[in-house]
């Protein structure tokens, strides 16, 4: 066998790592814009789908500016500079309000579609890396059908072990998913202090049967 | 050996997945639906091909003690390419498959023919190799993903077959079951059993 001195060897992987570093660098800056242009894409979607419209990825820019108006905040930042920040998104008849939180393993997110009386009408969540199975269950339909008729208005809603479906403040955790569902509590939590009192803060005026007629 | 029985092998009597028994868990995964399937299937055999391709042509100048590592970073930064064109491209799908990208890395098909055949073959043998493999692959995941989506959801690549046929008004049912991993492995179990009736030369 050929013998390799050790100074070779060190040059060689050093060369190595150099030239995947730059070639994978390259192919990211290369790609970065169509990729933000899809997540984009996939978070109207699914803002789209917690107001019933199933949208693809190709339509639902369309969708989503035709139905749903976001309303901004000012920030300010560490330097004291302001800049915009999305604060609750409107569709004709309610609001729906972003959730951000952390979940075991990475950040995890949803959406909140609630009506002028702050009941919930839709919901998705979704998330970066919880375990399949176990708490990725929470980017199921199973688990976010289970949101529909709550309420957030006079308490957060939570999680729990056997949760009494009848009471609009209960939803049951995700068995197996512990820390996942501590996330999405955490979660709830923080968006039921911001945006409890929404429907008093902003004007809706609109009808059921308006809102059945714009979402077709 | 002919160049022609690179290509040939993997398909029958040197199949990865039925013969070697590698790449299972990736089989019982991606293969619920026949898409995911199909882009896995292409992405492994990239990956296999290219990898077999370099490591063969760096193979004189890969010191033997670190040629381990070498081959890793090599897999490694192929499938992160994978892993950003099909974000790039074809998101959905990309979401779909998730983390299975990723685990093209730990394939053992792919580390496998690196150590096995381009460490000691000439590129363009190792090319083929690798391409033969992939394929070979491939070929049991579509096949899987073929007969879990047709039966278990009643689509093919997303288009209704079965409400089509008018099947669900006689009173046809989906099978759930079949959706579920440990079927897959039940159906590999069917085509290793196929094929060794009809190949003797498998049989211990």
């Amino acid at each position: 066998m050929k013998q390799f001195s050790n100074k070779y060897m060190i040059l060689f992987s050093l060369s190595l790592a150099a030239i995947v570093a730059l070639l994978l660098s390259a192919v990211s800056m290369f790609l970065k814009e169509r990729q933000t242009r899809n997540q984009q894409a996939e978070t109207k979607q699914m803002i789209l789908k917690t107001i019933g419209i199933e949208a693809t990825l190709d339509n639902a820019d369309k969708l989503f500016d035709r139905n749903i108006l976001t309303q901004e905040k000012g920030v300010y930042d560490a330097n004291g500079n302001s800049h915009a920040e999305i604060d609750f998104y409107q569709y004709d008849c309610g609001f729906i309000i972003p959730l951000k939180g952390n979940g075991l393993w990475g950040p995890i997110w949803g959406y909140l579609a609630v009506d002028s009386t702050m009941t919930i009408v839709g919901a998705v969540f979704d998330h970066e890396g919880e375990t399949p199975g176990l708490g990725a269950e929470i980017a199921t339909d199973k688990f976010a059908e289970q949101f529909i008729g709550k309420k957030m208005d006079v308490r957060p809603i939570v999680l729990k072990k056997k949760a009494d479906p009848s009471s609009p403040y209960e939803v049951d955790a995700i068995s197996g998913g512990t820390m996942t569902s501590n996330g999405v509590n955490a979660m709830l939590e923080d968006a039921f202090n911001e945006y409890e009192n929404l429907n008093r803060r902003v004007e809706l005026s609109c009808s059921k049967e308006e809102r059945k007629e714009v979402s077709r | 050996m002919k160049i022609f029985d690179l290509i040939k092998l993997p398909f029958n009597k040197n199949n990865p997945v039925t013969v070697q028994v590698l790449g299972i868990c990736s089989c019982l995964a991606v293969t619920a639906q026949l898409k995911p399937a199909v882009v896995m299937a292409l992405s492994v055999t990239v990956v296999v091909a290219l990898a077999n391709l370099i490591i063969s042509l760096l193979r004189n100048t890969i010191p033997p003690r670190i040629r381990i590592i070498v081959q890793l970073v090599v897999v490694s930064t192929l499938v992160i390419l994978v892993n950003q064109i099909l974000m790039a491209f074809v998101y959905d799908v990309s979401k779909q498959l998730s983390v299975y990208v990723g685990l093209i890395i730990t394939n053992c098909i792919v580390m496998g023919r690196l150590e096995a055949f381009a460490m000691s073959h000439k590129p363009m043998e190792s090319l083929l190799d690798g391409i033969g493999n992939g394929l070979g692959y491939g070929v049991i995941l579509v096949i899987l993903g073929f007969v879990r989506e047709l039966f278990g959801s009643g689509t093919l690549w997303g288009y209704p077959v079965m409400e089509k046929l008018g099947l669900y008004k006689i009173g046809y049912e989906n099978n759930g079951f079949i959706i579920m991993a440990p079927m897959a492995l039940i159906l590999v179990g069917i085509i290793i059993w196929i094929q060794r009736s009809r190949n003797k030369d498998l049989c211990e």
